[in-house]
């Protein structure tokens, strides 16, 4: 087993895509579940830290280490497609694009896509990713089918969907008896902190643990048919008001309307405000300058409903007003990748400014349920601009997922913008919503995952760290805040 | 004026392509297949006429009925009319050239636009034959163009430079990335795309000079060597390049 502890050479390692920088004395890279049961054994035993890298796209800081050693998942390599029972047995260090690339020669399909396609497969369980079309098909969650998980005390277990539930509150794996915390998770797109619900299934306890719990090291997931082709448009408005009412119109049809082909069903409704379109001109110079925001909405079609369903998509936008003339429509996978492609930059462009000002990234990842979205979005908004901060908002408005971050210029106006960011999450939970829809906590947002849950709800959830880690080795730091654990 | 816009249907870019069985062809199993990309800079090119002076644009294609859906892509971005010339017989370059004069010819278009190559068969020619056979001037690998009247003044991209050429219609243009930027379609092109007729003409491939025996995947590359992560490594770097790669 290659390890390595040159910090010349180990550098992308103490750091992720928020910027979020730490240390560390070594770097291993295991190719095998057993391999990585011994190394955790071993820490066990001298009590040193053990943090967990997956490609390092991740926004919270997940995979950066404090001290101690780093286990690197890049080995983890293997990959099988059954194309009959569309599923794959894939190991976390797949790349998701791989995987997507693979599946798609066969014809299949795997829907997951956390917009950043760099990153590992195992960073998407651990974070229960989701993305643009999560609005349709949920999370990373969704398509897991079974794990196999290394315990922190060294254990490996593989975890396949339907065969474990809760009991009168009491999940089991090997000798441990989990207790489960009596919580309410909110009833919007949810990735902060464990999955909690009465009757659940152990897999979904580890799915979104940030590897608090373990380190998955294979999944089997499921795959669905590869669909025939898409409407897929990114539709430009000169007026605010109508482009966020186009969503919301476009939203309710799509969740009235899921099991009917015919009618419009968004698989994604994904939102730029104008300062987003600003942010993306020099690379995209076809946004004109009288546009206000950017729909980009995609729905499944077949050459049966083409016809019929871009009639429907072309009265609902003449209705709310878009530019017909210089909004884009996809013709091929070709101009459909370069929609994603679009999407994909405002995200990475975030991250390579706070990267190039050497700030954390100051960037919302709240959902509230649908009725309250309008409302929250103008909140934080207003909130912004009355403090002068510049921002960029977008986000995965299907699903009411605002990502509004905000671009401090210095010191001064980065510590406003944090404190902006905890009132927009205190707002996000007043709503009844999240503070983290998809990055998860990390060590980033715990202060913020507090205003969510009581300190005792915390305490109950970080008793299940406690009993599968007793000596606190694994991701330490994520989560939960130190005080949690005495 | 009339400008026929020649377009081939291929394979997506980013698809993985596997041979087939028959070793003849390709495995199109989970392939897309997109408008050629070069392609796209030659419908804009003419579709910027159409917008300024007006013209009509008349898109070509030959190939069999899956063509269609490329011309029908050309159609939503903006262009007047389609012609497939129909076939499902193999061709080289110079039997789809003189396919493609011909169709000219009859429509009695003085300017024609084609892309660079096509990113399939990757040869690069069809444009230049199309104008030999035709005798019209030609500009291959243009990326600026300017019409003045019946006067063209074109750019090309040398080694090291541009080239400024100046020639008048009947003229072949074919583009190369930088021409333009091509348009998205909108959701009325795209309306008016599936009111648009697609003309129909069977065709029959006369003789072919070049036979195709087999394809087959390239070596598959080395994997790359990392020689150091600092200055110590660049002696080492520079003599690999020199004696292995011989590139210095
Ligand atoms: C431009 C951009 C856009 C993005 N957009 C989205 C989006 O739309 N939706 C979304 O959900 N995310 C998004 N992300 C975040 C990111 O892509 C995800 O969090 C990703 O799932 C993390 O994968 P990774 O392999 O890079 O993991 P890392 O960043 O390396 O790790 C993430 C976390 O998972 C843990 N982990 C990694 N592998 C394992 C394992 N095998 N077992 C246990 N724990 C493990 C790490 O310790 C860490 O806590 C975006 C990121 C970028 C840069
Ligand atoms: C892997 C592969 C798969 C193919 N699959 C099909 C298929 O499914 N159906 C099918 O009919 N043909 C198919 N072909 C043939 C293909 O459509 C092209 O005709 C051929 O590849 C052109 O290659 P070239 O190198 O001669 O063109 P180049 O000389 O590189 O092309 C230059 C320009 O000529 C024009 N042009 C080239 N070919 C055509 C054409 N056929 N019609 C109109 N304009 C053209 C375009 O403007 C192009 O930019 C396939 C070829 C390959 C290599």
């Amino acid at each position: 087993m290659i390890i390595n502890s040159n910090k010349s050479q180990i550098l992308d390692f103490l750091v992720d895509a928020a910027n979020v920088k730490g240390d560390c004395d070594a770097v291993y890279f295991p190719k095998t579940a057993q391999e990585i049961s011994e190394i955790l054994i071993e820490a066990n035993k001298k009590k040193t830290k053990v943090t967990i890298a997956g490609n390092g796209t991740g926004l919270t800081g997940g995979r950066v280490p404090q001290s101690g050693i780093v286990i690197s998942m890049a080995k983890f390599n293997d990959f099988e497609i059954d194309e009959s029972r569309k599923i794959a047995k894939v190991e976390a260090g797949v790349l998701l694009s791989e995987i997507k690339s693979k599946v798609e020669e066969k014809n299949l399909f795997y829907p997951p896509d956390p917009t950043e396609n760099n990153c590992f497969l195992g960073g998407t369980i651990a974070t229960n990713a989701s993305g643009a079309k999560s609005f349709k098909y949920g999370p990373t969650r969704n398509f897991i089918n079974s794990i196999e998980i290394v315990l922190p005390n060294g254990e490996i277990h593989k975890i396949s969907r339907g065969e474990i539930f809760a009991v009168d509150g009491m999940l089991k794996i090997g000798d441990f008896q989990i207790k489960l915390p009596k919580i309410q998770m909110p009833k919007v797109k949810h990735a902060a902190g464990f999955y909690i619900k009465k009757d659940m299934d152990l897999i979904d306890l580890f799915i979104g643990s940030e590897g608090t719990l373990g380190i998955i090291t294979e999944a089997e997931i499921r795959l669905i048919e590869k669909p025939e082709n898409y409407f897929s448009a990114v539709l430009f408005f000169d007026d605010e008001v109508k482009s966020l009412e186009f969503v919301a119109e476009v939203r309710e049809k799509s969740i009235r309307n899921r099991n009917f082909d015919d009618e419009i069903n968004a698989l994604a409704i994904e939102y730029f405000d104008f300062f987003a379109l600003q942010f993306l001109k020099i690379e995209f110079p076809k946004i004109k300058n009288h546009h206000k925001a950017a729909v980009w909405v995609e729905q499944e079609i077949n050459s049966a409903n083409e016809e019929i369903l871009t009639e429907k998509w072309l009265e609902i936008i003449e209705h709310f007003e878009a530019d017909i003339e210089n909004s884009w429509i996809a013709t091929d996978a070709k101009t459909r990748r370069e929609f994603q492609d679009f999407r994909h930059a405002v995200s990475w462009k975030i991250s390579e400014y706070i990267t190039r000002k050497n700030f954390r990234k100051v960037g919302t990842d709240t959902a509230v349920p649908n009725d309250k979205f309008v409302e929250f979005y103008n909140y934080s908004r207003s909130l912004v601009e009355s403090q002068n901060i510049h921002f960029v908002a977008y986000g995965h408005f299907g699903n009411s997922h605002l990502h509004l971050n905000m671009l401090p210029e210095n010191e001064v106006e980065f510590t406003k913008s944090k404190e902006i960011y905890k009132q927009i999450c205190q707002k996000a939970v007043d709503f009844g919503g999240t503070i983290s829809a998809e990055h998860g906590v990390g060590k980033l947002k715990r202060e913020y995952f507090e205003l969510m849950f009581s300190d005792e709800e915390i305490r109950e959830m970080a008793k299940i760290k406690k009993l599968l880690d007793k000596n606190l080795i694994l991701n330490f730091g994520n989560i939960f805040s130190e005080r949690f654990f005495n | 004026m009339k400008i026929v816009v020649c377009v081939s249907h291929v394979p997506d870019s980013a698809a993985k392509i596997n041979i087939g069985a028959d070793e003849k062809n390709i495995d199109k199993n989970g392939v897309s297949f997109i408008l050629n990309p070069y392609d796209e800079f030659a419908l804009e090119e003419a579709l910027k006429i159409k917008d300024s002076i007006g013209a009509d644009v008349v898109l070509v294609s030959v190939g069999g009925d899956e063509v269609k859906e490329t011309i029908r892509k050309g159609l939503a971005m903006g262009a007047d009319s389609g012609i497939l010339l129909k076939t499902n017989a193999y061709r080289d370059s110079i039997s789809t050239a003189k396919l493609i004069a011909e169709e000219i010819k009859l429509q009695g278009a003085n300017l024609v636009f084609l892309g660079k190559q096509s990113i399939d068969g990757d040869n690069g020619v069809v444009g230049q034959l199309v104008a030999e056979i035709l005798g019209f001037n030609s500009v291959s690998v243009a990326v600026s163009f300017n019409l003045n009247g019946d006067k063209i003044v074109a750019e090309r991209e040398i080694e090291g430079g541009r080239e400024v050429v100046e020639t008048s219609l009947p003229a072949v243009i074919t583009a190369q990335k930088g021409l333009n930027d091509p348009r998205y379609a909108s959701l009325k092109g795209i309306m008016a795309a599936k009111k648009k007729v697609i003309d129909e003409k069977e065709v029959t491939v006369s003789e072919i000079g070049v036979e195709l025996i087999k394809l087959k995947k390239p070596a598959q590359k080395q994997a790359g060597k990392i020689l150091g992560k600092d200055s110590s490594a660049v002696p080492e770097l520079v003599r690999l390049l020199k004696e292995e790669a011989k590139v210095i």
